[in-house]
């Protein structure tokens, strides 16, 4: 990370349109921190304080709610109980069925820590979706993609595996064509397109949200252009509200999506 | 069952489904960006190496097109046999 990053504290750095200095368009340097801390050559940032935070939420909230699960759910358990349900009957079973349960645990976790990473853009203080920065992507990508091959693997063999991979029930001289594109779909666009959905979604709605927050401070002023910051604010509410559906249809996608990979391993494609 | 208790069974059979459904489109619908992807990037690369050897710099981009080509056939022949099968399928069957 190179020194001269800028960090979005102030409204636009400052700047206003009776200051004169231009609209400080937001781009890629929004999403670069100065270093909280720095150990050695280590700098801790602020996306990775909000990882780290909301590793204790989620941990927090599901050790508060089955610590001493009583018979009759009430409070917290309550809701950990909807969440973990709504879970297996949206995104496991139909996927997956009753023979998937065993993975119920690991798709908790992964669509509610998901979900927390991406509701973080909307929180006071917080405001940043730690999944906008494509290195928090690529850990869950390669543990989704390692379990899959994994799964695969165990339950089909090796060879199996790969022999299922490809569509026998085309004529053989199309089955030549067909093998590059095959194999690459499965073993780089498919994990790719997994990461890179979640990543481009955050990115483009914080991006989104920023532009119009600093749109709203830019233009107020008593004059005419208070109504173009009026409308900029009406905006902020809107992909507000939108990135409130967003953040959850991407913890969703990506959940669902793991848990149709996990069923193609455990059975062969027809 | 009175029919309350069966108006509340087909309520979360339709439930059911609906996941069902919702799952299987996300998966066919990425399967299918997935192929397009593949296949421009697998026969664009063929075509990029091979344009590198003869010198002809147009066989990248041919060879995207055919990849794109191939990808679509191979979506209509898999995608579209399989939704003549389901609409052939009688209610009920579980295969």
């Amino acid at each position: 990370m190179t020194g001269d990053v800028q960090v979005v504290a102030a409204p636009g750095g400052g700047c206003h349109i009776r200051s004169g200095c231009g609209y400080p368009s937001p781009g890629l340097d929004s999403f670069n921190f100065r270093p909280l801390f720095t150990i050695g050559s280590f700098q801790f940032t602020k996306p990775m304080l909000i990882a780290v935070i909301c590793v204790i939420i989620v941990i927090a909230f599901f050790w508060a709610a089955f610590a001493k699960p009583k018979l009759v759910p009430r409070g917290v358990q309550n809701l950990g109980e909807i969440g973990i349900l709504a879970v297996r009957d949206q995104i496991l079973r139909p996927s997956l069925g009753k023979r998937g349960d065993s993975y119920l645990p690991f798709l908790v976790a992964l669509f509610f820590y998901i979900w927390v990473m991406n509701l973080m853009e909307l929180i006071p203080l917080f405001q940043f979706p730690a999944m906008s920065r494509i290195g928090f992507v690529w850990p869950l990508v390669f543990l989704v993609y390692f379990l899959y091959l994994y799964v695969g693997f165990k339950n089909q063999g090796f060879p199996g595996y790969i022999k299922n991979m490809i569509p026998w029930d085309v004529p053989k001289f199309v089955l030549i064509i067909l093998i590059p594109i095959e194999l690459l779909r499965f073993f780089v666009v498919q994990p790719f397109t997994l990461g890179v959905r979640l990543f481009a979604n955050m990115f483009a709605g914080h991006l989104l949200l920023l532009i119009f927050t600093l749109a709203t401070w830019y233009l107020a002023t008593v004059s005419v252009s208070l109504l173009f910051a009026a409308g900029s604010f009406v905006m902020v509410i809107f992909v507000t509200l939108l990135e409130l559906l967003i953040d959850l249809l991407q913890a969703f996608i990506f959940t669902t999506l793991t848990a149709v990979y996990i069923a193609s391993s455990l059975e062969a494609a027809h | 069952m009175s029919s309350t208790g069966k108006e509340a069974v087909t309520r979360v059979d339709r439930r059911a489904a609906a996941a069902q459904g919702r799952a299987q489109g996300l998966d066919i619908g990425w399967t299918v960006f997935s192929y397009l992807i593949a296949g421009m990037l697998a026969y664009g690369a063929i075509g990029w190496l091979i344009g590198r050897a003869v010198q002809v710099a147009l066989l990248f981009p041919i060879g995207m097109l055919i990849g794109l080509a191939i990808s679509i056939g191979f979506i209509i022949y898999r995608y579209g046999k399989q939704g003549a099968v389901d609409a052939a399928s009688p209610e009920g069957d579980d295969r």
